[in-house]
């Protein structure tokens, strides 16, 4: 008779003891007689396919039978297997972030605000719905509205991607609720309310600065707000280590 | 089937997860047993044996520290009545590896450690079919009573 120790997680299944005295010549038949004496015990210790389920450790006389012969080690009479789980666990896997651009947003934004103070200096109502038109149709496609822009400087080489894993998700809706300002501002214009058509502009060429200069996307954190809210479609949560609306780290600049 | 607390061992756990963000910090709860209630008493914290690249998402305690605490708990005449761990930037809900993972009749409390704060936690439990983990209640008291 080899005598086998339960764990206390596994008690209620022999009714409550701790310790149960089986027959076997390994530790194989060992566990098979003490599935067999105790049925219950038997979809913890293995799987579907009668495999040692991976937390099922086995200590035969204290040592591991890893290291021994594994589950054919032999046992003999006034043996002690013990089982001993390991414990685990995790959260769900991330799949891995998508890669954004951060140099096409920066570029995205300095065009913002360069058209649209223009479009102030000139008055021209037209010129903030020609840019909330084109964010809007970027938000649309779920790109930076100006990216041919981005594209042309970078193909003459002034600029550098930035590219980092990210959520293009709350930068995609930043841009739309810019566009939502900017298309009710030139709305306020062209019905002849400049104080609120103009005001709307310089929310977002305000919000736009913040952005390029201040390293703060307020858009962004407006969604990370609305997510953990659970609000629906605002699904995405902050990138790890990352401050919401903040620049996330870049992938080396991960703690050790 | 609930878990009873003190408010100090809850927050003792939140630290312990604050303190091992972005990665998952774990331990061993030790307690008291009656019927289908728990009282926490105490805790054992554990290194995470997960290589370093996994620990953000992954938490393992070895066998060995197993043993040394079943002794421990038994010792001060309580038992490991459950395991806490972390979620860093996660709700505090057992994920399918923690289904997989699990032992039946152990509470399981999950803290969700946000931007490196501890935002709640929530205890849960494997089915005897290993189907699923069900959620427990969680009550938390100035002292540690029943």
């Amino acid at each position: 008779m080899v005598m086998i120790r339960v764990p206390a997680p596994l008690r209620p299944y022999t009714g409550g003891a701790k310790e149960v005295q089986v027959q076997g010549q390994t530790v194989a038949t060992a566990l098979a007689d003490l599935s067999l004496r105790h049925p219950d015990l038997r979809p913890h210790l293995f799987d579907d396919r009668g495999e040692l389920r991976p937390f099922v450790n086995l200590f035969l006389n204290e040592e591991d039978i890893r290291s021994l012969q594994g589950t054919a080690t032999p046992v003999a009479e006034g043996d002690r297997l013990m089982i001993v789980p390991s414990i685990a666990g995790g959260r769900p896997d991330q799949p891995a972030l998508p890669r954004v651009d951060h140099a096409a947003l920066r570029t995205n934004q300095a065009v913002i605000i360069g058209s649209l103070i223009g479009a102030f200096i000139a008055d021209s109502g037209w010129l903030v719905a020609l840019v909330g038109a084109i964010m809007a149709l970027g938000s649309l496609l779920g790109v930076a509205g100006f990216l041919p822009i981005y594209r042309l400087l970078r193909a003459a080489g002034i600029f550098k991607p930035d590219v980092l894993p990210d959520h293009p998700e709350p930068h995609r809706f930043a841009q739309a609720l810019g566009a939502a300002f900017l298309l009710a501002g030139s709305l306020a214009l062209g019905l002849g309310v400049p104080a609120a058509g103009w005001a709307l502009t310089w929310i977002v060429i305000g919000l736009a600065a913040l952005n390029l200069f201040g390293g703060l996307c307020v858009g962004c954190l407006v969604y990370y707000w609305l997510s953990r809210l659970g609000a629906p479609w605002f699904t995405k949560t902050p990138p790890a280590g990352a401050r919401p609306g903040r620049r996330p780290p870049a992938p080396s600049d991960s703690p050790r | 089937m609930t878990l009873y607390a003190s408010q100090s061992l809850l927050e003792q756990i939140h630290a312990l997860g604050e303190a091992a963000y972005p990665e998952e910090g774990a331990g061993l709860l030790y307690g008291e047993i009656r019927g289908d209630d728990r009282l926490a008493t105490g805790v054992r914290p554990l290194p995470n044996s997960v290589e370093e690249d996994g620990r953000r998402r992954r938490y393992r305690i070895a066998p060995q520290e197993m043993i040394a605490a079943e002794m421990e708990a038994e010792h001060q005449g309580l038992e490991v009545i459950g395991v806490f761990h972390s979620h860093p930037d996660h709700p505090a809900v057992a994920s399918e590896t923690d289904r997989e993972w699990a032992l039946p009749w152990y509470s399981y409390l999950i803290t969700s450690v946000r931007e490196g704060r501890a935002a709640e936690s929530r205890s849960w439990r494997l089915t005897d079919d290993r189907s699923m983990m069900i959620e427990e209640a969680v009550s938390v008291a100035q002292e540690a009573r029943w």
